[in-house]
Formats: structure tokens, C-alpha cells, sequence
């Protein structure tokens, strides 16, 4: 018999007897005890992401608790959506790394693309895009984050490393919606 | 003045009807539920889970969102048969359930009276619950025909040739069936099959499983469930005939489809897995069980199998893609037929001579 031949009788038995179809079954059938990807958030889970994140800005002290930004306004320079604004002072108080300090720091967040130039052409280190995903907010106010707000102490701490599902509280404030993780009580996704 | 046996039965009939009538129009909500489940599972992600305890609620929610909602008529459309349509579906959806019988008989103890576990045992019950079942099809093409779209239309015309051509495959199937167990009345037919698995019309070898397919996947043309739901096909039509539907007319073809996928679901058990017989009797290893138990017990096989194949309508509706028409059209005709013509012709040598 030829290989075409043989080829094609192969393809009647399996067409015959449903081959295709029953692995096709098989397969959706094995889904079944995969459990599911979702995540339950807002209501109780929610995703901590890696630290490669690029959420909300987060403006950095180093470990004496001095703020690295020098007010050099290299980060407003570099964002392509021009959302940042840095107006310098002099400080010799000793609340920055040097005297010269940010007396105004903003981001819009209204316009931010979350692209993270601003943390690459900083020379210090002191803007970083963080973990910080939820921003929806009610009042274009709140769409501006300036520096008291973002010089605060990270809700995910640096050493965790993310990418794993934490139990959390769904919280309803003035403020707008906030899913509050509790991040002890973690678990894998699965992929 | 017509004697008390004579009264009771008639009133027993009616509260038959009316509890099979409430338990019809109470199943497409947990029906619901199941298949958006059953779809949340196989697609890795978790279906309704917010309304009440895992979801269950979720129907309650769903038919409350349909009763409130405006009822919407084109203007264009024709009014008269645009009411009609969705009743016309679903009527006859109900009325296939006269037929269907769910158990034999259950004696009553102490009064000894014999309560039947079916509304009618007609003689003819399978001509019967073809003919009705296939009246369903004028629902759908009057609800395409007056919804004055162009949409409703096509999916109506497709679901009409569907039908007819699947029809002939399916009453060929049937034919099959009453070949095989020698009668066309329904509880006849499962009494046929009674006295352990192998006893199955699925397992009368070498047709029975033939028959068994040719059955199944023209039912899942005739009911209008993927692979073969051309007629509400969502790619190219819209939602197909009830593009133009909404509300409670919506909800009552919806009603029409889910009650279908359970009548295909009986009539599969009833046709080749035995129907509420057990699928080991004890009987046949000499072991005496009271006949009470035995139907009750009868039920509640019936039940099951019901639910395995309502499972695996669901499970292959979110396994397979759409058949394009053309394909519909070659598998009915020259798949189907052609096979089912040659399987009477084994069916009924086998019939001649092996008995
Ligand atoms: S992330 Fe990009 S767009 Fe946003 S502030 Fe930084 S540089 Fe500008
Ligand atoms: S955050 Fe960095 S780049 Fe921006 S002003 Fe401060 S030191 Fe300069």
C-alpha cells in the first residue's frame, strides 16, 4: 500500500472513530481539576506584583533616613509627558542627602504613562516607580501626588519579592476604594 | 355520576402536570448556574461567584435583571406573531414532557394503589415526542420572520433547513430504537432494556452504539447547541432569532432551549441507556428487593443519567468551535443518512435472524 494510501485510511479510522474529538474532550475535561487562575480581587485576594513593577511613584531616604532627591529636575526632563514638577530650595538642616532639596515635587498622575524614564535618569536613586496599582480616584485632586504623600513607607516592603496572590480586605473610603492586602497570608498562582 | 377511581385519576393527572410543569419551569435556573460553571471551570476561570454561596443565587439575580427589563418591539415588526413566537417555542417544549415517563409504577403500601410514574403511556410515545419536539422550529423561524431583521431572518432560515435536514437523521435513530426494543411506546421501551447494562439499547451489539451516535449528534443539531448553533450563531448574526428579543420574551426562548437540552438528555436515557433501570438488578443474582425501593431507587438512576448527559451537552459546548453550514449540511446528508439507512438494513437482518 502506498504512504498515501495509508495515510488517508489512518485519517478514516481516526475520523471514525471521534479521535480528535475525545482528546479535544480529554483536555477540556482536564481543566477541570486545574482550578482556576482568577484571583477573587476586589473581594478577597489580591496580586502583589514583582518589584519590576511599575506602579506609583515613590520618592526614597537612604539608611539614615535623609532624602536622596537633589532637586535636580533630571526626572522632569526626561518625562515624555512633561508630569513632573520640581521646584528646588536650599535646606542645610540636613533633610536631604545635600543641600539642595525639593520644596515642591509632583507627579500628575492624570498624565502619566508609567514608561519609568523618570527613575532612569535620576542620579540618585530617589524616584522609583512602586507597587502601588490601585489610583483610581473620584476628584482630579487626588489624580496629583506630591512629595509628603510619596516619600511615606512602602505598603509592600522592598524585600518581599511578588508575584503571589495575598489575602485582602476590600476597604470603601472617602478617598475612593482600596483593597488592603494582608501579606502574610500569601499563596502561588498558578500559571 | 362518573365512579371516585375515575375522578381520582383525573385529578391526579392534573397535579402530575402541574408538579411536571413547575419542576420544568424551576430547571432552567439551576441549569443556568451549572453551565456557567461548568464553562468557568473548563476555561480555568471560577463562573459566578459572588451572588449568595458559590454563585447559587446567581439565576435569582439573572431573573430579576430579565422581569424588570423593557420589553422591546421593533417597530417594524409584526407584532402579532412577534408575541407569538416565543410562546410557540416553548409550549411545545412542555408539552414533549407528557410522554416521558421518569419510573414504572409505585405501589403505595397499606392501600395498595398503583401510582404511575408518568402522565401518559402512549402507545405511539415516540412518534409523539418527535412531532411536538419538532414543532419547536416555529417559534424560531416566526420570531426571525417577525422580528424584521435582517439578522433574526437568516438565523430563522438556517435554523428551519438545520432542522429538517437533522429531522430525517434523528427519526431514523428513533426507528433504530423501536427496531431494536420492539415497541413505540416510552415506558415499553425502557422495560426492554430492564435487567443490568448489557441489556442497554446502547450495548445491542454491533448497532446499538452506531445508533447511539447517529442519535446524539443529530440531537445536538436539533437543539441548537454548539457544534451545530448556526442559528444564533454570534460571529456573523448578531444573537441570531432573538437578535430583536428581549426581557421575558428573551428568557422564554431561553426557557425553550434549556427545557430542549433536557428532553434530548431524557430521551437519550430512555432510548439507549435503560431509562430508570438500574444498571446492575438484583433481581438477577436472586436478591428479593421490595418494588417500592426498587422504583424509588429507579428515580433516582433516571435523575443521574439525565444529569451526565445534560454534563456532557455542556462539556462539549465549550470544547468544540462552530461547524461552517456547508459542513452541517454534508454531515446531515452525507454522513448521517447514508449511515443510518445502512444501520436499519443491519438492525433489521439482525432482527429477522438472530431472533
Ligand atoms: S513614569 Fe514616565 S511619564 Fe510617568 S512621570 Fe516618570 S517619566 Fe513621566
Ligand atoms: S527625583 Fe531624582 S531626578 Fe528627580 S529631581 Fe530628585 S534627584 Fe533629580
Amino acid at each position: 500500500m502506498s504512504e498515501k494510501c495509508k495515510a488517508k485510511l489512518i485519517n478514516f479510522v481516526k475520523k471514525s472513530v471521534f479521535a480528535d474529538f475525545i482528546r479535544g474532550l480529554y483536555i477540556t475535561f482536564s481543566y477541570n481539576f486545574e482550578g482556576a487562575m482568577t484571583l477573587k480581587y476586589p473581594d478577597s485576594e489580591k496580586w502583589i506584583p514583582y518589584r519590576r513593577f511599575r506602579g506609583l511613584h515613590t520618592l526614597n531616604k537612604n539608611s539614615e533616613g535623609k532624602e536622596l532627591c537633589v532637586a535636580c529636575e533630571l526626572c522632569s526632563r526626561a518625562c515624555p509627558t512633561d508630569c513632573i514638577t520640581v521646584i528646588p530650595e536650599e535646606n542645610d538642616a540636613g533633610r536631604g542627602i545635600a543641600d539642595r532639596v525639593a520644596k515642591v515635587w509632583e507627579v500628575d498622575l492624570t498624565r502619566c504613562m508609567f514608561c519609568g524614564y523618570c527613575e532612569d535618569a535620576c542620579p540618585t536613586t530617589a524616584v522609583r516607580l512602586g507597587r502601588e496599582y490601585e489610583l483610581a480616584c473620584t476628584t482630579l485632586e487626588r489624580g496629583t501626588r506630591s512629595r509628603d504623600e510619596l516619600l511615606l513607607p512602602q505598603p509592600v516592603p522592598e524585600a518581599l519579592t511578588g508575584g503571589v496572590v495575598a489575602k485582602a480586605r476590600f476597604i470603601r473610603s472617602a478617598d475612593g476604594i482600596k483593597v488592603v492586602a494582608e501579606l502574610g497570608k500569601v499563596r502561588q498562582r498558578k500559571l | 355520576m362518573p365512579e371516585l377511581g375515575l375522578i381520582i385519576e383525573v385529578v391526579l393527572i392534573f397535579i402530575k402536570v402541574y408538579i411536571v410543569g413547575m419542576i420544568l419551569f424551576m430547571l432552567p435556573l439551576p441549569l443556568t448556574w451549572l453551565e456557567r460553571k461548568v464553562a468557568g471551570r473548563i476555561q480555568v476561570r471560577l463562573g459566578p461567584h459572588r451572588v449568595g454561596p458559590k454563585g447559587l443565587l446567581q439565576p435569582f439575580a439573572d431573573m430579576v435583571k430579565l422581569l424588570l427589563k423593557e420589553d422591546i418591539i421593533p417597530d417594524k415588526a409584526d407584532r402579532f406573531l412577534f408575541k407569538l413566537a416565543p410562546l410557540l417555542a416553548m409550549i411545545p417544549a412542555f408539552a414533549v414532557f407528557v410522554a416521558i415517563p421518569v419510573g414504572d409504577t409505585f405501589t403505595i403500601p397499606g392501600i395498595d394503589y398503583v401510582f404511575k410514574l408518568y402522565i401518559s403511556d402512549m402507545n405511539v410515545g415516540v412518534l409523539y415526542v418527535l412531532a411536538i419536539g419538532g414543532l419547536g422550529i416555529y417559534g424560531i423561524i416566526f420570531g426571525g420572520w417577525a422580528s424584521n431583521s435582517k439578522y433574526s431572518l437568516l438565523g430563522g432560515l438556517r435554523s428551519a433547513a438545520q432542522m429538517i435536514s437533522y429531522e430525517v437523521a434523528l427519526s431514523f435513530a428513533a426507528i433504530g430504537v423501536v427496531m431494536m426494543s420492539n415497541s413505540l411506546s416510552l415506558v415499553e421501551i425502557v422495560k426492554s432494556q430492564g435487567g443490568g447494562f448489557w441489556n442497554w439499547n446502547l450495548f445491542y451489539l454491533p448497532v446499538g452504539p452506531v445508533w447511539f451516535l447517529i442519535f446524539f449528534i443529530a440531537s445536538l443539531a436539533e437543539i441548537n447547541r454548539i457544534p451545530f448553533d448556526l442559528p444564533e450563531d454570534e460571529g456573523t448574526l448578531g444573537s441570531g432569532f432573538h437578535t430583536e428579543y428581549s426581557g421575558m420574551r428573551f428568557s422564554f426562548f431561553m426557557l425553550a432551549e434549556y427545557i430542549a437540552m433536557v428532553t434530548i438528555s431524557v430521551l437519550a436515557v430512555v432510548f439507549f441507556f435503560g431509562g430508570w433501570m438500574p444498571p446492575i438488578d438484583p433481581a438477577t443474582f436472586g436478591i428479593k428487593v421490595p418494588a417500592q425501593i426498587m422504583s424509588v431507587w429507579g428515580i433516582g438512576w433516571f435523575i443521574a443519567k439525565v444529569v451526565v448527559f445534560i454534563y456532557i451537552f455542556m462539556w462539549i459546548r465549550f470544547t468544540l468551535p462552530r461547524y461552517r453550514y456547508d459542513q452541517l449540511m454534508t454531515i446531515g446528508w452525507k454522513i448521517l443518512i447514508p449511515v443510518s439507512l445502512i444501520t436499519v438494513l443491519v438492525t433489521g437482518l439482525m432482527r429477522i435472524f438472530l431472533t
